[in-house]
């Protein structure tokens, strides 16, 4: 511990002006996916959704790298597919929650007061009600798929960041440079989204990229419920599902789109690393 | 070695009382993995398989099922004879009988718990005793059923679970001042008439029943049944959990083993892999109004109906939902339904013909049509997904959608749904259940499809009150025949039950029907 | 240790206050529940019955439970009920409300607070290892391995826990639920660690990140300028401020928490509310979902409250 102690005051400044390691290797992994998201035709080497009833359930080989699933469909292709259904969940089902959620929560943690009060009931309110209940209620309402996914989780998830960027704010407006920029006779409103967002949006943007990885599990267990992307349509957490049953006789069909999450989830999070860094950087 | 001492001497024993094969072994407690807990054990106010599938081994029926579900043998009653015009049944209770608590069974509770089971406020199940008008009692060991109108399925209803016998007594002094208030109070620590009484019972996790020492029974060595001192329910709601249990010697027997596991278990070393006949079918039904919600309904079409039908390769269904454990369906019903035609598979897969058949229609270019799904039923989203490859072949685009149970249930009983999956179990060994719901019209308008055929109609109201076995069975030979050329449905496959069980336990038996009978089940020591 | 303000008696006004504000929480949360769930299509009747129940069989059951009755109607008889301490009683399982409740709750309380242990005691000291360690070996497998764990569903990690630790080495039992306390501890311990998987990624991921910032930040190097112990200026300075986001997050997680209980538990054959909940969704049981819904929401506030204090602990000028 305390050889660590003394390497980290030099560590930093060391580091300060070279782009972070994490953001570059984040950029590549989440560019490669994206580049696959948008084009997957030009990877796959089979139709997604064609069967195959003569090679069900058949183990890698060379004419399918990653094996067949019970439907006899190649699951490399499928898992090459899911790309755009699974980058769209992670940035749609997050981003929206990520703005409305920043700016309310800096909002209350700077305002403080009733407006916290308020706030504070909201979370409660949200964070308590049965999310089950509230998805089944908005997909008996809309139908089940995507979109209403995206409203469902929309609905909860942006308590989270509110709640992670209040609380910093409510921090850091109480240190010095909040106090000089009230002397300088800054609006509240610079304040807040100059001075103190910068410094308290980093936990928020650091949940962000996890949240993304969450999201893609979260299509999954609701994909598990059969409320999430609808079949025949490939994407991770429903092929690891339709795996479910085949763990001991056909591994391949729920470990490949798992390797596929992990090494997307693994890109987010090396993203969200780096840019917290470079944020910290500027400050 | 030790072993072999053991059946040697068991071999002797057996010479000398000449029984079975096969020396029984009592004592012990059987652990059986079940997929989901039981809500209300009474026979007559329950509504799911959850208990009608275990009710039999804590209330015995007056006759019970034969091992092959089809026909009936002695029950509580030892004697049973249905008088020449058909219009009532004599019944001869057996001597000595007593419920779990020691009382006599008396014809008493014999006439008030058939009586509680025709009443038309009781439950769900009245309809299949509808043709009681009224139980007596003529001294103290006979019983008279007086009927509306012959019932040719009145003894095959004798063995259904919601005429099992209760005592009147402890019932009518539990607290509560109506029926189902009474129910709910007995039912929290029944009075058993079955082989087994429930000792405790920790709502969604395990369910403890123990020997019931009144029991009539007689085990193959002479002495009261059951064999087992007890059987232990363990709810385990996950499939892979239920089967990882099983195999590490936790429980003894696992029900409802996934068919995509069927395979891998039967060459296990350490299992039986057990597939029960049974009277599961599973199939789509169709809505036939012609119009749904204000818009046209091509299935309304009997041509659109059948090119559908033959479109669907069952087979490769077959193989790809239940990995060959499944066959064709011959009929609408199962072919361990009493009285069930046909050799050969409905509808096999024709694609030329079926092309045809949409163009005769006026349908050459196909239609948009859609599905309800039960949501994350792995089976049902094969089956769906499979079906919207094969219906593109004629133009027909399938949307999936998937719902809950709830939803699902008010779209179908509302009549507004397109087209749903579903599948059927017989609750009595006769073709009257399957047929009043899925063909004749004024139960639920033919599975809620408002498919009507009046000859199919009157068939039924007929065969209801024919007491001629023979002439019956042609009344059902051409309502099958009707109903599987032009019915509202399209008929996928018959499964058998797959129940996976540790080497050691024998005797464990699960009738067409569903019912688990663990009274003559034994455990190797 | 700092205090928080000056005093017990503003802890007590502070704690105080949160509990009054509850109430309106809860009230609007039952309201909601209590309308939204009669919205959803399907009724108790027919969600019991199944397929074969004839129409008039559903009408007479759904009559008996009194839900022919306009929702303003009911709610009225509900909240009669609510003050005389009668949750109602279950249309599935035909028991009171309350002893349902009472008995599936603590299962699950039980297995989150257990969780959330495992959680951060996996959490903490790995976040620290990785943050100090920063970009070298040590925190690319942490991460790694955390990444791993954070893109497993609940049920394909609970099934390998169970292959493995169960099934093969028989270590701990394959699912189900004890007797006795400690036993139950024991069946519980894998279907705790599963959850604790993902949510101590999530926490390390969080902390890790923290910890780098009030590393870099100028009181701690203020602290060190002072030449204060590396100890204590881990223990006071960093390792306090960090956990500021980190508490918010593990408040807020709970919710998740019991939210991947409902998945756990089913696959773990564990008797809790999860999967309570879950059934009585499913089958339209009214008064256990309404009764869930108000335990539920009393146990998450009393969870924000736990971490609002903590933080303020750990902050005092959050108190102010």
């Amino acid at each position: 511990m305390s050889v660590a102690v003394e390497k980290i005051g030099l560590y930093p400044r060391f580091r300060r002006l070279a782009l972070p390691r994490t953001l570059i290797s984040g950029a590549i992994i989440i560019g490669v996916s994206l580049l696959i998201a948008f084009f997957p035709a030009l990877f796959a080497p089979y139709d997604p959704i064609a069967f195959d009833y003569k090679a069900l359930l058949k183990g890698p080989t060379l004419a399918h790298p990653f094996g067949t699933d019970s439907f006899g469909r190649d699951v490399l292709s499928r898992v090459i597919h899911a790309y755009t259904i699974d980058m769209q969940i992670a940035v749609f089902a997050t981003v929206g929650p990520f703005i409305f959620g920043t700016i309310v929560g800096a909002y209350v943690g700077y305002a403080g007061g009733l407006a916290e009060a308020i706030f504070g009931r909201v979370v409660d309110a949200v964070i308590t009600f049965p999310f089950l209940v509230l998805v089944i209620a908005i997909v008996s309402v809309l139908g089940p798929g995507l979109g209403n996914m995206y409203v469902a989780v929309g609905i909860v998830g942006w308590v989270f960041y509110a709640r992670l960027v209040a609380a910093e704010v409510k921090v850091q407006k109480r240190l010095d440079y909040a106090d000089a920029g009230r002397v300088m006779g800054y609006t509240p409103m610079r304040i807040v989204f100059r001075h103190l967002l910068p410094n308290a949006i980093t936990p928020a943007i650091v949940y962000w990229m996890t949240d993304m990885a969450l999201a893609i599990l979260l299509g999954s267990s609701l994909g598990y419920l059969g409320l999430g992307a609808q079949p025949p349509a490939a994407e991770w957490g429903v092929q690891i599902a339709d795996g479910k049953n085949f763990m001991s006789t056909a591994w391949w069909i729920s470990v490949f789109p798992g390797i596929a999450i992990v090494i997307t989830g693994l890109g987010f999070s090396l993203l969200g690393d780096g840019l917290a860094q470079l944020l910290r950087v500027r400050r | 070695m030790k072993k072999i001492a053991k059946a040697a001497l068991a071999a002797v024993l057996l010479v000398g009382t000449s029984l079975s094969a096969v020396a029984v072994e009592r004592g012990g407690v059987m652990t059986y993995g079940r997929y989901a807990d039981s809500l209300f054990l009474d026979p007559v106010l329950n509504d799911a398989n959850v208990d009608i599938w275990i009710l039999s081994n804590l209330y015995d029926t007056l006759l019970l099922p034969t091992d092959d579900g089809k026909g009936v043998q002695a029950g509580l009653a030892t004697e049973w004879k249905v008088s020449d015009d058909g219009m009532s049944v004599n019944l001869t209770l057996r001597d000595g009988i007593q419920f779990s608590d020691g009382s006599p069974i008396t014809p008493a509770d014999v006439a008030w718990s058939l009586k509680r089971a025709a009443n038309k406020d009781n439950g769900i199940w009245n309809f299949l005793v509808s043709s009681i008008d009224d139980v007596t009692t003529d001294g103290d060991k006979t019983v008279v059923l007086k009927l509306k109108h012959p019932d040719p399925a009145i003894l095959a209803a004798l063995t259904v679970f919601n005429t099992a016998i209760l005592p009147q007594k402890v019932f009518e002094a539990a607290a509560g001042a109506t029926d189902a208030d009474k129910a709910k109070v007995f039912a929290e620590h029944p009075v058993s008439s079955g082989p087994f009484v429930l000792q405790s019972w920790d709502r969604g996790s395990t369910m403890k029943l123990v020997r019931n020492e009144h029991y009539w029974g007689k085990g193959e060595d002479g002495k009261p049944l059951p064999y087992l001192d007890g059987v232990t329910f363990e709810v385990l709601p996950d499939d892979a959990t239920r089967i990882l249990k099983l195999n590490s010697g936790e429980i003894d027997g696992a029900e409802f083993i996934p068919y995509s596991r069927v395979e891998e278990l039967k060459s296990a070393g350490n299992l039986n892999m057990e597939l029960f006949p049974s009277t599961r079918v599973q199939y789509v039904t169709m809505n036939a109004r012609p119009q749904i919600k204000g818009k046209d309904n091509p299935l309304s079409n009997p041509k659109v109906r059948q090119a559908m039908n033959y479109a669907v390769n069952k087979d490769a269904i077959i193989a790809i939902v239940t990995h060959g454990v499944g066959k064709p369906l011959t009929s609408y019903m199962s072919s361990a339904t009493p009285m069930h035609t046909g050799d050969k598979p409905l509808y096999a897969y024709d694609i030329e013909k079926a092309k045809s058949l949409m163009k005769e229609a006026g349908f050459e270019k196909g239609f948009d049509t859609s599905i309800l799904v039960l949501a994350g039923n792995q089976d049902e989203i094969g089956i769906a997904t499979a079906l919207q490859q094969m219906w593109a072949e004629l133009g027909i685009k399938l949307e999936l959608q998937q719902v809950d149970n709830a939803t699902r249930t008010q779209q179908y009983r509302d009549g507004v749904f397109t087209m749903r999956e579903a599948a059927w179990t017989d609750d009595i060994a006769d073709p009257n259940e399957i047929t009043s719901y899925f063909v004749y019209s004024p139960t639920i308008d033919a599975l809620h499809t408002g498919w009507k055929n009046e000859e199919a109609d009157k068939l039924f109201d007929a065969s209801q009150k024919e007491i001629d076995a023979t002439k019956r069975a042609a009344q059902y030979a051409r309502i099958q025949e009707i109903y599987n050329a032009e019915g509202p449905i399209v008929p996928l496959y018959e499964t058998p039950y797959p129940v996976a069980l540790s080497k050691k336990v024998h005797g464990f038996l699960q009738i067409p029907l569903g019912n688990n009978f663990f009274g003559r089940a034994w455990l190797d020591k | 240790m700092q205090n928080i303000g000056s005093g017990a008696l503003p802890l007590f006004s502070f704690v105080l206050r949160r509990i009054l504000q509850m109430i309106p929480t809860v009230v609007f949360i039952l309201v909601v529940t209590f309308v939204l769930v009669r919205l959803l299509p399907g009724d108790p009747a027919s969600a019991m019955l199944g397929d074969r129940a004839i129409d008039a069989d559903v009408k007479r059951i759904n009559a008996s439970l009194g839900l022919d009755k306009p929702i303003p109607v009911q709610f009225l008889y509900f909240v009669k009920n609510v003050f005389t301490g009668d949750l109602g009683t279950s249309i599935a399982l035909k028991l009171p409300v309350t002893t349902i409740i009472m008995q599936r709750l603590p299962v699950t309380l039980m297995l989150t607070l257990m969780a959330a242990l495992l959680a951060l005691v996996l959490a903490v000291p790995l976040a620290f290892l990785a943050a100090l360690r920063r970009e070298q070996t040590a925190d690319a497998v942490i991460r790694g391995t955390f990444q791993v764990g954070l893109s497993m569903p609940v049920f394909y990690v609970g099934i390998l826990m169970l292959t493995v630790f169960g099934a093969t080495l028989k270590w701990f039992p394959v699912g189900g639920y004890g007797d006795t306390f400690a036993d139950r501890l024991y069946h519980l311990f894998l279907p705790a660690l599963t959850l604790a998987f993902s949510f101590s990624a999530v926490l390390m991921r969080n902390l890790r990140s923290s910890i780098i910032g009030v590393i870099n930040a100028e009181y701690v190097d203020f602290a060190r300028a002072k030449g204060l112990r590396p100890r204590i200026i881990m223990t006071r300075h960093v390792l306090r401020n960090a956990l500021i986001s980190t508490v918010t997050l593990f408040g807020l997680q709970i919710g998740t928490l019991f939210g991947g209980a409902v998945i756990t538990e089913t696959v773990f054959a564990v008797p809790g509310a999860g999967r309570l909940m879950i059934d009585s969704i499913y089958g339209r049981d009214y008064p256990v979902l309404q009764g869930l819904t108000i335990a539920l929401a009393v146990l998450v506030s009393l969870t924000f409250l736990a971490t609002d204090i903590f933080q303020a602990w750990l902050d005092p000028r959050v108190a102010r």
